[in-house]
């Protein structure tokens, strides 16, 4: 996402997601959950949204999702508006943070209910999922119950659901934050991969700097709420990216001390010496 | 390190024969209940036998009364009548009673029209529509249709409309997110979520129809089970009556056991 007339993209850049003064508000009382955002996010950009618990991401994602209509503003994709376009409306991706599989279908029958939904021909989804199925790694389970998946097998169905559509972007809300750190450590470098494979536009969803920093390329940070955008920070470190790199640590430092105030967070003794 | 591991597979065998121990318990209390429930019941029945006599007959009297009508074309006659009526109640209450229980759980307009009637359609006795049914309908295979049909639908309905409302509404998002067609969303994601409530609406629509049957062609029926144990208690045989009635009884157990048990099985077979 970049704010609108920021440098970080070039002004050619195709944008697949454009945002213009976009706040939500809720209920009777109309409470502000998202404040007059104006950004864009460029076709095959990886983006990382961070914000403290409760600041307006979820609404966010909801809005971004076609789930939730904005109270003003406007979200166009690839050009046309999301609300509104019925038909015509673009196929989107998202990765929960829970996988939402339906556990009394198959891996390939989950798949299968996407593609239904899809341009895609149905003598081409067997392909399909077959090809997706490997890029995941998962082809063995093809004909398995997701009840009978680890949590990050399912998380990788969840993914590979997403990418099947061929959509015009991914969004992902924290689908890591549920798995033991070893596979999420696993899973952050495969979607990595598969992000540089596909070529896929993801906007990433989470609430751990370090986790933004290893597989973003820019990171947008928010408002403790309502959510409106902070910084737009580009990450200036090479792939492949290693979790433990001190560039990394350094990055995650920089933002982390950009958003101590912002999200009242306490300093540590070390940080307020400093 | 090899002396690790054969302590964790001791510890892991230890736990597997505890846990086949307490299935083996558990299996033994279960079986030694029913036995007890069993042998208690004919205990009763034996001693009612002896103080209620001839009221109430012998196990052995009976026992002999039921081989008779095993033998009898006219029991099964009126078997095949009573089972064709359960059955025609059974589904058109379940079919009737689940449309309305996923329209009023889906549909805000639906319940508030439809809430009301069902709350007052569960308060009415069952013979009462039995009644109003046969001054409406008249004596014949009409009226009990239509009285078990307006007794059933309103408990499958409200079992169907409380599993509506539970549903997994995150599952909602996720069909609605990747823009699946209602009629395939409702067939893979909604339908199946609410089986295990439709299985309990027919088990429920299914126990409830034969005792109502039975009621309709005590009261309005001249052939069927229920007509016959009418005609035995009219004419005072009272072995007859109860063999008919148990004879009835363990045939629908049966069925409930057999057919709709399978059904729950199959339907929720990616449970296992």
């Amino acid at each position: 996402m970049t704010p609108k007339g920021s440098s970080l993209m070039p002004d050619s850049a195709p944008f697949v997601l454009d945002i213009e003064d976009l706040s939500v508000s809720y209920g009777a009382a109309e409470q502000l959950a998202i404040e007059r955002i104006d950004l864009s996010v460029a076709k095959g950009e990886f983006v990382a949204i961070v914000g403290p618990s409760g600041c307006g991401k979820s609404t966010m994602l909801n809005v971004l999702s076609g789930l939730m209509a904005p109270t003003r503003g406007r979200v166009d994709v690839d050009g046309a508006p999301l609300y509104g376009a019925g038909a015509k409306a673009p196929h989107l991706g998202y990765v929960f943070q829970s996988h939402r599989l339906l556990p009394w279908r198959t891996v390939r029958q989950n798949l299968e209910l996407v593609l239904s939904a899809s341009d895609v021909p149905p003598d081409r989804w067997d392909a399909n999922i077959d090809r997706i199925l490997d890029i995941l790694h998962i082809p063995q389970f093809k004909d398995t119950w997701p009840m009978r998946l680890s949590g990050g097998q399912r998380q990788r169905v969840s993914i590979a659901r997403a990418l099947l559509v061929e959509p015009s972007y991914i969004l992902m809300d924290e689908p890591l934050s549920t798995l033991d750190e070893v596979t999420a450590r696993t899973m952050r470098q495969e979607l990595t991969a598969i992000w540089q494979r596909t070529g896929s536009t993801i906007i990433f969803v989470t609430h751990s700097i370090r986790e933004a920093v290893y597989l973003a390329d820019r990171i947008i940070i928010l408002t403790r709420g309502p959510a409106s955008v902070v910084d737009d920070v580009r990450v200036p470190i090479a792939r492949p990216r290693a979790y433990e790199d001190p560039q990394i640590s350094e990055v995650e430092a920089g933002i982390v001390e950009r958003v101590l105030d912002e999200w009242g967070l306490a300093r540590t003794e070390a940080e307020a010496g400093a | 390190m090899a002396a690790t591991t054969a302590a964790t597979d001791r510890t892991a065998q230890t736990a597997e024969m505890v846990h086949r121990l307490q299935g083996r318990h558990a299996r033994r209390v279960n079986i030694a209940g029913k036995v007890i429930a069993i042998v208690g019941l004919f205990a009763l029945w034996f001693v009612l036998s002896i103080l209620v006599r001839p009221w109430v007959p012998t196990p052995e009297a009976t026992a002999m009364a039921m081989y008779r009508l095993l033998g009898s074309a006219a029991f099964y006659g009126d078997l095949g009548l009573t089972l064709m009526r359960v059955l025609a109640a059974f589904v058109a209450a379940t079919l009737v009673g689940s449309i309305l229980g996923i329209a009023v759980g889906l549909s805000k307009r639906a319940e508030a029209f439809f809430q009301p009637l069902l709350a007052v359609g569960l308060a009415v006795p069952d013979p009462v529509y039995i009644i109003f049914a046969i001054l409406a309908v008249g004596v014949g295979e009409g009226a009990g249709f239509v009285a078990l049909t307006i007794a059933l639908t309103p408990f499958v309905s409200n079992i169907v409309r409380s599993s509506v409302h539970a549903r997994d509404a995150t599952l909602d998002e996720m069909v609605k997110v990747y823009r699946i067609a209602p009629w395939r969303a409702f067939r893979d994601s909604l339908f199946p979520q609410l089986i295990p409530a439709l299985v309990t609406a027919a088990r429920f629509s299914f126990a409830l129809s034969w005792k109502l049957v039975v009621v309709v062609e005590a009261i309005g029926q001249p052939d069927g089970i229920g007509a016959a144990i009418f005609q035995a208690f009219n004419l005072l045989r009272m072995r007859e009556m109860l063999a008919l009635a148990i004879l009835f009884i363990v045939l629908m157990q049966v069925l409930e056991r057999g057919v709709v048990a399978q059904i729950e099985r199959r339907a929720l077979s990616w449970r296992r």
